[in-house]
């Protein structure tokens, strides 16, 4: 199966139309658990991105060796693999952000975002193709994490980046993890209602 | 069966690929790891010595570190400590009672000694073949122009769960300067909270008189002291509260008595032990005439 889609196609396919939190809802515990703050939301974001790519462009490269028999083992291995390098990195270089999110980087091995992309993509297309679905998929679970904590960050204490910009904090109830599901609800139902608007009004 | 062995060929070497690539990730991180580790803890020496960036230690003060061995051979056993003396390093062994059994000069720099691997090896060497050496603890004094100040302990011991790593602060009659929690795996929300300041700071200023005979008691902690050990009141009423409680026991942490008791028991034994050690120490120093940095 040959890829008809151009690079810009695979990252907007990611961010919008195949949206890993609101469309695909995939990956929804670290969406719910980590998304407290826009901060925390984008270090995972990246952190995902990174295993993406890297998983993606990996399994492309040897998709041909690969026994179809052993395809998940395989994946897993490859995901651990990256997310171990990432959590090395970033227990070097970025230690107080890591002291914060380090226990969910480990816990990326069993996204199923990743797995899926790898299984649905990858593992057919060509490896600069997979990149950019890969950069796609990553940049699109970074935008909604980010999206959850800047409305959870607002909401719950009334801050945005860390910045008081509310003065008060409207509902406490926001930074706790239920209420992950509420705002994951509410911006699957605005994205929805979004795309079924343009498609109307591009219709009549 | 031709299928099984492909699988098991292809799924070994995907992971000893997997391993390289982790392998090399390590190799390139390790070093930077390392590097923050010692910031770290050497952000946690000053400021347990009531330092900080704003107040930077002054030039005068000086950490020296002081190496504990044990030092096997086939006649029994003896500490070795790896001493800073006024020029380079030494290196003495006292036996069990005491005495002094030798003193040699170690050929060592300040930065090899802080590696472990690099030191333990040069002290192989000092030791002499036949004899084996494993590293216990490490201890800094702390001196300003020349007079010891404080000393910094290194110290584990095992918590509910698994070992709790502290540092610990003494002035030199061996009263609790400070206490910081470096590593722990106790239960979030119940043995975890021996990280805060509530609990950990219960220890400060305790006197070794009363160190000794410290225990844990399950009695809600009145509101005044927790604000003052939290450092939220007044600083005026802070310390006239902290006063009042510096004779009384430890009050445990709720839902983690085990844990308070851990850390309890673990700073008791870790200043009593050494106190004994450096007496000793101490006094071979003066009998021997050994001059050393500290």
């Amino acid at each position: 199966m040959a890829n008809d889609k151009t690079s810009l196609q695979l990252i907007t396919r990611g961010i919008l139309s195949e949206n890993p939190i609101f469309k695909l809802a995939l990956s929804m515990c670290p969406a719910v658990g980590i998304s407290t703050t826009v901060m925390n939301g984008f270090m995972l974001g990246i952190a995902v991105l990174f295993v993406q790519v890297f998983s993606s462009v990996t399994i492309s490269l040897f998709k041909n060796k690969i026994h179809p028999r052993i395809r998940i083992p395989t994946y897993t291995l490859t995901i651990a693999t990256w997310v171990t390098v990432i959590d090395l990195a970033l227990a070097a270089y970025l230690p107080e952000a890591y002291a914060k999110m380090g226990i969910f980087v480990k816990l990326i091995v069993a996204f199923a975002i990743i797995t899926m992309r790898l299984e649905m993509f990858a593992c057919k297309e060509s490896a600069k193709d997979s990149f950019w679905d890969g950069l796609g998929m990553g940049l699109g679970f970074l935008v909604g994490m980010m999206v959850i904590g800047l409305v959870r960050e607002l909401l719950g204490s009334g801050a945005i980046l860390g910045y008081d910009v509310l003065g008060f904090k409207p509902l406490l109830f926001f930074i706790l993890p239920s209420a992950g599901f509420f705002v994951v609800g509410l911006m699957m139902a605005f994205f929805n209602w979004v795309e079924l608007f343009y498609k109307r009004s591009r219709r009549g | 069966m031709k299928d099984i062995m492909t699988i098991i060929i292809r799924l070994t070497l995907s992971c000893m690929l997997a391993a390289t690539v982790m392998g090399v990730a390590f190799l390139v991180t390790n070093k930077a790891k390392k590097h923050n580790q010692h910031v770290n803890e050497q952000k946690v020496r000053y400021s347990l010595l009531g330092y900080s960036e704003q107040k930077p230690i002054p030039e005068s003060m000086t950490l020296h570190e002081i190496y504990r061995y044990i030092v096997t051979s086939a006649d029994g056993q003896s500490i070795g400590y790896l001493l800073p003396a006024k020029e380079g390093f030494i290196f003495v062994t006292i036996d069990l009672e005491g005495k002094m059994l030798e003193n040699k000069p170690v050929q060592i720099d300040e930065a090899m000694v802080r590696e472990k691997e690099e030191r333990d090896k040069v002290i192989r060497k000092v030791v002499g073949s036949g004899k084996d050496i494993a590293f216990a603890d490490q201890t800094i004094v702390v001196t300003d122009n020349g007079k010891r100040v404080a000393y910094l302990l290194d110290g584990k011991f095992t918590g509910f769960k698994t070992f709790i790593g502290v540092m610990l602060a003494l002035d030199p009659q061996f009263s609790i300067l400070g206490l910081e929690i470096l590593e722990h795996e106790e239960d979030p929300g119940l043995g975890a909270e021996i990280k805060q300041k509530y609990f950990k700071n219960q220890f400060k200023g305790k006197s070794f008189e009363t160190l000794k005979k410290l225990e844990v008691v399950k009695e809600p902690m009145p509101d005044g002291y927790v604000r003052a050990l939290e450092g939220n009141a007044a600083e005026a009423d802070a310390a006239e509260i902290l006063k009042q409680y510096v004779d009384h026991d430890i009050y445990a942490l709720t839902g983690a008595t085990i844990s308070s008791r851990s850390v309890n028991n673990g700073v008791k034994g870790i200043v009593k032990k050494f106190a004994y050690r450096l007496n000793i120490l101490d006094s071979v120093l003066v009998e021997q005439k050994i001059a050393v940095a500290f």
